[in-house]
């Protein structure tokens, strides 16, 4: 029929991936948007070599730098205690951006693995379902003081002060929001297992989990991709909320969030105290969300290469 | 094919066994999701199938045909009966036994594009169960996978593409090529012409036919095509409502039906001349099938046999052998000679036909 030589061998499946990826135009902004986000947390303090903690000892001078609008000094200008802005900004990216991640990956594994054993054990059904009824029904913002009241001075004591923290609010914000996650992907388990390529599987042999793995999993991770995407916006805000009720991060430890309600009291004096963390988060949030979308189509074979 | 069609002179050796299959999908309503009742799909059904022989399985929808061929794979858990493929009991197995046994019996599904996962490839759909069973390098395993695809008719470069930029025909290719790779000796094909365009659906049953020749295979063929059945079956049960009303080969019970509702089954298929088919003449059935649930008492054919009697409201017939090879489940169908009641001269009547179409 066709000659050896021109059969190609099977291809790698994230080859085609990140060829579909990269034709979505959107996704590559978000890409690009985001590793310049990330350069400016994570290299960003190389360059500008500026304490974020800086408050001039000096009580007059401090007064006279205090809110600056922005200069060649502060980029971004300074906060109510003259601390530069753009240094804050930088060492503020990276607590968010890590919490973001760690607690939106955290909520996705529970989420997904709730929702799948759910979905595909009809004996783990009930009982899984009704427990995530059970966790979103709880009133989160107690739930969470109370776990930071009990947990946040074991931790701190026992990984230090910032790592406990971060521990701790990254658990407490995966536990709390894995339920949408596993509602959906039940959803799509209970719709997919009965199609007929699972019965085809189960008919050769496949064992139940690599049912789960190969089969099933790969046809619910879109709509976990999307929820994901959303999951990163939501927890930095819930971590900015922690840290104003001052259950977070200590109050001079900066992130996003925190920049940003401590800029709310003076948004109609010095708006650029709002804009700049505000912004940080929605770029954030936009970027990963077009990346989620771009992945979402590379990932499905019936829209690649369109 | 012929060999087989004349059991009694030269038996072949039995490649399945099925006995009193049973298939009861339980009803569960009410507040508390109580056990009230059973879907009786399959209920009480014996067969064996022969090694090398198509055995066409048919009957009109819901009458249990798909969950019988699901069954006797256990891709169910049946409620009763043994399912004994080369000595042993597929129905009993464990876990672990049951999945050292799938290599030897197949699937072919009645949607090619159900059946297929949508973000596997070709190779990687055919190469699963070689993944599953066999320990091939990688270069074995795509040498396999080409052979098979050969094997089917589809084109190598093929393999990498994805099972939405096929057509049906090509679709079912695949979903045959997978059956195939582990060398099955028996196939379930569940209606796998159902979904295809006629054209192509005579592709798919020369590809059955030509595999089945030169790989030795065992088809059970289930389908509501009679006439798709009468080209590749060498034996035919007709089933209704769950139990098998005839078994027979297929040339006598195309030329003679003997139950009546494979009469009224047979009645039904299209002649293509159109001369013999102004005088064809149709039993109607009256009414409709009964639920599953709740079978006739008697004989499950009784609410809509044209011939019917008192007896078959009260007891329930078995499947006896009433000429050599040929089983029917009715009272009034005796073994030997032609005879009893109203049967008789009905069968007589349907012979005269036959014989004039000649």
């Amino acid at each position: 029929m066709t000659d050896a030589a021109t059969i190609q061998p099977p291809r790698s499946q994230w080859a085609d991936v990140w060829s579909q990826f990269r034709s979505h135009k959107g996704a590559m902004l978000g890409l690009f948007v985001l590793s310049l986000l990330v350069a400016f947390v994570f290299i960003g303090p190389l360059i500008w070599r500026v304490d974020p903690t800086y408050v001039n000892p000096d009580a007059a001078k401090m007064i006279m730098s205090r809110n600056k609008p922005p200069t060649l000094d502060h980029p971004l200008g300074t906060d109510q205690l003259g601390r530069d802005m753009l240094a804050r900004m930088m060492s503020g990216g990276r607590v968010s951006l890590a919490v973001g991640t760690v607690a939106m990956v955290l909520s996705m594994v529970i989420g997904s693995f709730v929702g799948l054993m759910a979905g595909f054990y009809r004996r783990l059904d009930g009982p899984l379902m009704r427990l995530t009824d059970m966790f979103l029904a709880l009133p989160l913002l107690p739930l969470l003081l109370v776990l930071m009241m009990l947990f946040r001075d074991a931790l701190a004591s026992s990984l230090g002060p910032e790592a406990g923290t971060f521990l701790l609010i990254v658990m407490a914000i995966g536990v709390t929001s894995w339920m949408h996650a596993a509602r959906i992907v039940r959803g799509q388990v209970l719709a997919i297992k009965e199609r007929e390529f699972v019965l085809a599987a189960r008919s050769i042999g496949v064992p139940s989990r690599r049912i789960i793995l190969r089969h099933i999993m790969p046809n619910v991770i879109s709509s976990v991709m999307v929820a994901a995407t959303l999951g990163i916006a939501g927890a930095i805000i819930t971590e900015s909320v922690l840290s104003f009720l001052g259950l977070g991060f200590p109050p001079d430890f900066p992130t996003w969030g925190r920049l940003l309600y401590d800029g709310v009291e003076y948004m109609q004096l010095y708006p650029s105290r709002v804009v700049f963390p505000g912004l940080a988060i929605s770029l954030t949030v936009l970027s990963v969300n077009y990346i989620g979308d771009g992945l979402r189509d590379a990932l499905d074979p019936r829209i690649r290469g369109r | 094919m012929l060999d087989a069609a004349t059991p009694g002179t030269d038996k072949p050796r039995k490649l399945v066994e099925i006995t009193d299959l049973k298939m009861h999908f339980p009803i569960r309503s009410g507040l508390l999701r109580r056990h009230t009742g059973d879907i009786k799909a399959v209920d009480g059904v014996t067969f064996d199938i022969y090694e090398g022989e198509t055995l066409g399985l048919v009957g009109e929808s819901g009458c249990g045909k798909s969950t019988c061929g699901r069954a006797i794979l256990r891709l169910y858990e049946v409620t009763g009966g043994s399912v004994v493929i080369e000595g042993r009991d597929i129905a009993a197995l464990g876990p672990e036994e049951l999945r050292k046994t799938r290599p030897t019996m197949q699937m072919v599904f009645q949607d090619p594009q159900a059946s297929l996962n949508p973000r596997m490839t070709v190779a990687d759909i055919i190469g699963e169960p070689l993944n599953e069973h066999t320990t091939l390098s990688s270069k074995e395993k795509l040498a396999r996978i080409y052979e098979l695809m050969d094997q089917v008719g589809l084109n190598r470069a093929f393999a990498n593409r994805y099972p939405h930029e096929f057509s049906g025909g090509q679709r079912q290719r695949i979903g045959i090529a997978r059956a195939l790779a582990l060398n099955p000796k028996f196939i379930v094909c569940d209606e796998p012409i159902a979904a295809l365009d006629v054209s192509i659906q005579a592709q798919v049953v020369n590809l059955l036919e030509d595999l089945q020749d030169k790989l030795g295979l065992t088809y059970l063929f289930i389908s509501h095509d009679l006439s798709m059945v009468r080209h590749i079956a060498d034996r035919v049960a007709v089933m209704y409502l769950g139990r098998i009303v005839e078994l027979s080969p297929r040339d006598d019970l195309y030329e003679d039906p003997l139950h009546p509702y494979a009469k009224a089954l047979l009645s039904a298929v299209p002649e293509p001349d159109p001369a013999h088919e102004a005088v064809r003449q149709r039993i109607i059935l009256q009414g409709d099938v009964p639920s599953p649930a709740n079978p006739p008492k008697g004989c499950n054919f009784c609410t809509r046999c044209p011939e019917v009697q008192p007896l078959c409201h009260q007891q329930d017939p078995d499947l006896i052998e009433v000429r050599p090879g040929r089983y029917v489940a009715c009272h009034f169908v005796k073994p030997e000679k032609p005879t009893a009641g109203s049967t008789g001269g009905i069968e007589a009547k349907e012979r005269n036909q036959q014989g004039e179409r000649r």
